[in-house]
């Protein structure tokens, strides 16, 4: 069932898989977090710690988290609205 | 369990027929419509889907987003990664199953593309020849939780530093643990002041980075 989740970056992690680069981020807000893996990635441009965002995915449970693979996803900027938006 | 299989070869249709008489809702998904015909009344209940599993309409058709796993088992690996990594990003599944096709693909075959359980038939047969032939070399049986944790066995070489040593003296390392030995046609459940012997069959669970420790306490 896809979601959409407004939140903001609080964590960014590389999680590399066999030598192989992913991106965890955790977005959350102060009601939860979810988290978006980024696969074959080591870094997403505007992806930065503070940075809002909204992400456009299905998500899996995965332990006691929910993760979203390879999301869309639009970058905010509090003052002017979305920055841009990024289909898959 | 919802399951979906991808891929109505010999393999497919053989786990859907398992997993249906299992009781589980199986949905085998196959292009040529000719297997279909041929198949469909052998495979126990199982429903039969036509399509391109690469295809996301043709995954929503069959009602992916309700299945529990899916086997992407056809005799293709681009197909088997491309259906894995959509399984997973589109959809969700909780658990996505591979099928290697070439050996020399494997290192593909996880997170990266949305697998997180391979299975590549030579490399499980490898691993049962090499353990019904080897002594004294350290081989790997089964890995799971992601490649986190592997099941290995040794064959005690008369020459292991291992020999004549209780299992607590061996000073394995924290992150492994023997789980079971094979003596003589016997299992032996081990505890820490079990004596091991030469021949000895010790299968043992090794998680994080620890096999570097572990095959030295058993192999030298």
């Amino acid at each position: 069932m896809p979601v959409r989740v407004r939140g903001q970056v609080v964590r960014i992690r590389s999680r590399p898989a066999r030598g192989l680069p992913s991106l965890a981020v955790t977005i959350g807000d102060d009601t939860g977090s979810i988290v978006v893996v980024w696969t074959g990635r080591r870094a997403i441009g505007g992806i930065t710690l503070g940075r809002r965002l909204i992400v456009d995915g299905v998500p899996r449970r995965v332990g006691r988290q929910l993760e979203l693979t390879n999301p869309g996803y639009t970058l905010l900027d509090e003052r002017r609205g979305p920055v841009q938006e990024h289909a898959k | 369990m919802k399951v979906v299989i991808a891929g109505a070869g010999n393999v497919g249709r053989h786990m859907a027929v398992q997993l249906q008489q299992s009781g589980h809702d199986v949905t085998l998904l196959d292009q040529d419509a000719g297997v279909i015909e041929r198949h469909r009344r052998a495979t126990a209940g199982a429903t039969w889907a036509e399509g391109d599993g690469c295809e996301i309409d043709t995954l929503r058709r069959i009602g992916l987003a309700d299945a529990d796993v899916i086997a992407a088992v056809t005799g293709d690996d681009e197909d088997n990664l491309v259906i894995s990594l959509l399984a997973k990003q589109e959809f969700g599944v909780p658990r996505v199953v591979a099928r290697v096709n070439n050996p020399d693909n494997e290192w593909m075959f996880n997170e990266m593309w949305g697998v997180d359980v391979s299975v590549s038939t030579p490399h499980l047969l490898t691993g049962l020849v090499e353990e019904a032939v080897n002594v004294g070399a350290f081989v790997r049986l089964l890995s799971f939780a992601q490649g986190r944790a592997r099941l290995a066995e040794v064959t005690l070489a008369p020459g292991s530093p291992a020999v004549d040593k209780a299992i607590s003296n061996l000073g394995l390392p924290r992150e492994s643990t023997i789980v079971a030995l094979l003596r003589r046609d016997q299992v032996v459940v081990p505890r820490g002041d079990t004596v091991l012997q030469g021949g000895d069959e010790v299968i043992v669970l090794v998680t994080g980075d620890a096999e570097t420790d572990v095959r030295r306490a058993l192999v030298g």
